[in-house]
């Protein structure tokens, strides 16, 4: 396999989608999968100049379409190479039927997800639901909050996927435009840097015609449960794994992510946002303008959703008097009627001896800015259920109540 | 953590993701078996070919014609001789029902396979030594009465499972029927000496100029042997039953044929002669008689039109191109001349009900006709002469009186072939006889250890319906003949008519062969199935197996099946080799695991004796 150019470490301000390509090619990957769907559309622009100019060798392939791009990812893999690929919103959803099979078969591709709000109608922005949901299908999954930590995640991620100890496929994801269309200062490693962190691939059983192995053959019932229990297992088994990765990055790197929660102003915080993704960024913003202020505010980022760190967020959560889930994602009908991280947060904390009260803000909802002044609203909203002791409606759509 | 503690029972450990080696054609699929989506499986049932069934000795023709195709020829000829003493024989003078009962003569046209077997009988009679061999020695001692077709094949069965065999014959020289009932020109003598040979060298003791009840007494036989076959055969002509039949002139068909064939004929006919009959030994005398230097021969036969005659209708066509002319719908009322045959006097005459089955009305209304010759042969058929049989075991009708197994009374005393099969239905030809001296032999052999006599049956399902086969597999292809003398020379000769099969002849006619409902190891399952669930060591009948835990129940395999010996058989009716849908029903662990393929719980289907 052709090694990589030399590179050194350099400064460059990109966007979140080049950032992306720039991981891509910095892990040196062997085969890319692509068809366009904004805003991915970007990354797969940016790996195609690579290929172009010869700066990546790798196999470009563009699919027909989702289902088959992510079929192409799926047979790419089982014959031993390193899989890149990605989309956006309803591509997501197109190739929904690939995702069990590629993690029921062990194969770490590594898939971008750029978000975009499923239709309808057509929307471009970021609404976190398309990768959502596909969160139960045995994908290592997370969100990035800038195009830096993108590029991080990427290199993390294939880091822990294809760690024999797990060999699980990951989506790495990012918010459509609020990072893959923001341009951010990346610093881009020295390839040796990035040799040294992530090893060459190697699939214990890849398809061969030297050594013939049947991948996916059909089962007798009895052997369905081993089965799951094993990628039951690897999922869970890769939480010490996804730990090590992130020491390991911080040593090489010099960049420090805690895996599973950014705590950002919790010291003494009461009331906390629990979010994820780009909205964390303008969250910082506002906690630091209240602070100002005197209000006893923070953040909780979910950094990694999949596996859930269910410990740690009982442990975080459990701290605070008030947790304000902040979605950014749809799950009508859901237990809180909003999304969906305010039901495992809350399965999360059933267990613990000091509940917070918990709400859920609708807010962000097709990829819209949530501006400042909606961030105080929304303290103004924790905080009248702190002095309460109770919530006054479990879920409150931002934007839309007095 | 939800996985923590847990525990895969050894059982249950799959591989990594399931990643299994690749299936190969020895083991199948070995892991993560389908046989669960399967409602047909699907089962290789090897029917009785037609040929096979019609054979009077149940000759595995079908296996025969096989092993030729494949150049196998010895174990062709060794399989022959299984149920068929002199396939040399039989290779010339059979009545074949297995070439009528062929359904390649559905198709296009029967197979040759009388011309197969003389090709094998000619490559056993050349052999140094036999394939046959004789079995280790019993100490028991048997008589065989007779050494026709029937007494031939009971006498070189019981060598073969190892009895002492004395075979007791009246004529001069052994044969019976095959050396005094076939002419020459048929089954040259030098092949019958070959096969009568090939008895004694399986130890058999052959007495001629012995005959029983002059030469040997019943006494006789009860004490000095443990057990006696009668197969002495028919050897009394039958009248027509005409004033003036003892005229000088008048000769029978069988007496006849045999004088010729012993060498001691006397007989001198003259230019004009008439063979009273319709079946094949009329046919063989009128053949015979020109031979014998007769210009004009006609053949007077009761049935009204040759369609009718009982004889077989290649012969009847050979006879024809030789130039026998037939007067049909006529009976002989009287033989007319002085002292010698001068003319016969015939009247119209028909069967008064079922042809050859029933008693002749002659029109003596019509006016007598005149039929001038110099010879008549007669040959309606023949009966026993039994007078050295004890009466107790004579029927009313003057045959003898038997059990179906052919024993006499509790005796060790066995009748077999025409004598014990007249009357009975079948038409009396040497197969016949031949698988009845088989039968009995058996039958013999078990009477001797004292044990119950049952029939010998095997289950039976015979391919008539050529929709039971794949047709599309068969080319339409035209049988292979056998070469012939000209009718204008052979007529005076005694040489043989009908010529051998040359090898390629041979195989090309056996390559035609269907193989009715019987795998001949083509390799199409193995080849068709879209998994490798058809597993076998070799290219062999009998070697191939279904991988029951992968087979998903297709039916490509038995869609593809040529000869229709892959079935579909309905899971349900299984109990072994099933592989269900049963994990939250199993009792114990591993239940639908992997048991032995047998058919079971299979309805029993109907048989049929041997």
């Amino acid at each position: 396999m052709p090694m990589l150019a030399e590179q050194k470490k350099r400064t460059v301000r990109i966007n979140g989608c080049v950032a992306s390509a720039q991981a891509a090619k910095y892990a040196d990957v062997d085969v890319i999968a692509a068809y366009p769907i904004r805003p991915y559309t970007a990354t797969m622009m940016a790996l195609a100049q690579m290929v172009a100019n010869g700066e990546l060798d790798a196999e470009y392939i563009v699919a027909d379409s989702e289902h088959s791009q992510l079929s192409i990812a799926h047979g790419a893999a089982s014959s031993g190479a390193r899989v890149f690929t990605g989309s956006s919103g309803v591509g997501v959803q197109f190739a929904y039927e690939l995702y069990s099979p590629i993690s029921g078969s062990r194969m770490p591709v590594q898939m971008m997800i750029a978000d975009r709000t499923l239709d309808p109608p057509g929307d471009f922005g970021s609404e976190h639901t398309d990768a959502l949901s596909t969160r139960d299908m045995g994908w290592i999954m997370g969100w990035s909050c800038d195009a830096q930590e993108a590029f991080d995640n990427h290199l993390i991620a294939y880091r822990i996927g294809e760690d024999p100890r797990v060999l699980l496929p990951q989506m790495v994801c990012q918010d459509g435009f609020f990072v893959s269309h923001i341009t951010g200062d990346v610093e881009l490693p020295d390839s040796g840097q990035v040799k040294e962190y992530l090893p060459p691939y190697k699939h214990p059983y890849p398809l061969d015609p030297r050594h013939p192995v049947s991948h996916g053959p059909q089962i007798m019932p009895e052997q369905g449960p081993p089965l799951q229990l094993e990628r039951a297992r690897a999922m869970e088994g890769s939480m010490a794994v996804i730990e090590q990765a992130h020491e390991e990055f911080a040593k090489i790197f010099g960049r420090k992510y805690d895996p599973w929660v950014e705590e950002f102003m919790t010291d003494d915080a009461e009331v906390v946002f629990f979010l994820q993704g780009a909205h964390a960024v303008t969250a910082r913003f506002a906690i630091q303008h209240m602070r100002e202020r005197g209000l006893k505010v923070g953040m909780v980022r979910l950094r990694t959703i999949r596996p859930y760190p269910t410990d740690r967020v009982l442990e975080v959560l459990s701290k605070f008097k008030v947790v304000g889930v902040i979605e950014t994602n749809m799950g009508l009908g859901s237990v809180s009627s909003g999304g969906v991280l305010y039901a495992e947060a809350a399965a999360a904390l059933y267990e613990s001896q000091k509940r917070p009260l918990m709400m859920s803000f609708m807010a962000g909802m097709g990829g819209e800015a949530i501006v400042l002044k909606e961030f105080y609203w929304m303290t103004e909203k924790m905080l009248d259920a702190q002095r309460r002791g109770k919530i006054e409606k479990r879920t409150h759509w931002v934007g839309f109540e007095e | 953590m939800s996985t923590k503690n847990t525990h895969i029972p050894d059982w249950l450990t799959v591989p990594f993701a399931g990643i299994t080696p690749a299936p190969s054609q020895e083991k199948g699929q070995d892991l993560f078996p389908t046989g669960n989506w399967r409602s047909i499986r699907p089962v290789y049932r090897d029917k009785l070919p037609p040929c096979n069934n019609a054979c009077g000795t149940n000759e595995k023709i079908q296996g025969y014609l096989d092993l030729v195709k494949r150049g196998k020829y010895l174990d062709a000829y060794a399989l022959i001789k299984e149920d068929m003493p002199f396939p040399s024989v039989t290779g010339r003078v059979c009545y074949h029902p297995c070439e009528q009962a062929c359904n390649r003569g559905k198709y296009d046209e029967a197979i040759s396979i009388r011309a197969v077997e003389r090709f094998l009988g000619d490559l056993g009679q050349a052999l140094t030594n036999d394939v046959v061999k004789p079995g280790k020695s019993n100490g028991k001692k048997v008589a065989v009465v007779g050494s026709g077709p029937a007494g031939h094949s009971a006498a070189y069965q019981l060598a073969r499972m190892g009895y002492a065999v004395t075979i007791l014959e009246k004529s001069p020289k052994a044969g019976g029927l095959n050396r005094g009932g076939i002419p020459d020109w048929v089954l040259p003598q030098n092949i019958l000496d070959r096969e009568i040979e090939r008895l004694e060298q399986l130890g058999i003791t052959i007495k001629t100029n012995c005959e029983v009840g002059k030469d040997v007494t019943w006494d006789d036989l009860k004490k000095n042997y443990d057990a006696c076959v009668l197969a002495v055969g028919l050897t009394e002509p039958n009248s027509v039953r005409a004033e003036g039949e003892d005229k000088a002139g008048v000769h029978y068909g069988l007496p006849f044929l045999r004088d010729i064939g012993m060498g001691s004929s006397q007989v001198k006919l003259g230019a004009r002669v008439a063979v009273i009959g319709g079946g094949n030994t009329a046919i063989d005398c009128a053949r015979e008689a020109l031979r014998q230097g007769a210009a004009e021969v006609t053949m007077i036969t009761v049935e009204g039109n040759s369609k009718e005659m009982p004889a077989s209708p290649e012969d009847l066509h050979d006879m024809l191109e030789e130039g026998v002319e037939l007067l049909h719908g006529r009976a002989v009322t009287a033989v007319l001349g002085n002292g010698k045959v001068e003319a016969l006097q015939l009247h119209k005459a028909r069967f008064s009900g079922a042809i050859n089955a029933s008693p002749i009305t002659v029109d003596r209304e019509a006016p007598a006709e005149r039929f001038a010759v110099d010879n008549v042969i007669i040959a309606i058929g023949q009966r026993a002469a039994l007078n050295w049989l004890p009466a107790e075991f004579k029927n009313e009708r003057g045959t003898i009186k038997m059990d179906k197994f052919g024993r006499l009374g509790d005796t060790n005393f066995f009748a077999a072939g025409d004598i014990a099969q007249v009357g009975s239905g079948q038409p009396l030809m040497v197969v016949n006889a031949v698988g009845d001296g088989k039968r009995v032999a058996f039958n013999l052999d078990k009477a001797v250890r004292g044990e119950k006599l049952q029939p010998r049956t095997i289950a039976v399902d015979v391919i008539f319906d050529l929709n039971r086969m794949n047709m599309t597999y068969f080319p339409h292809f035209p049988r292979v003949q056998q070469d012939m003398l000209p009718s204008a020379s052979r007529k005076k000769t005694q040489q043989e008519v009908i010529q051998a099969f040359t090898e390629e002849q041979a195989v090309e006619e056996a390559n035609r062969c269907f193989s009715c409902g019987t795998c001949n190891a083509c390799d199409n399952c193995y080849l068709v199935c879209p998994e490798p669930c058809i597993a076998r060591p070799e290219r062999s009948n009998g070697m191939y197996k279904i991988l029951v835990d992968y087979c998903k129940g297709c039916r490509v395999c038995i869609e593809e099946c040529p000869t229709g010996c892959l079935e579909g058989v309905p899971e349900l009716d299984f109990d072994t080799g099933v592989v269900r849908m049963d994990t939250a029903f199993a009792i114990s662990p591993g239940l639908h695991g992997r048991q032995a393929q047998e058919l079971k719980n299979l309805g029993e289907r109907p048989a049929k004796n041997i």
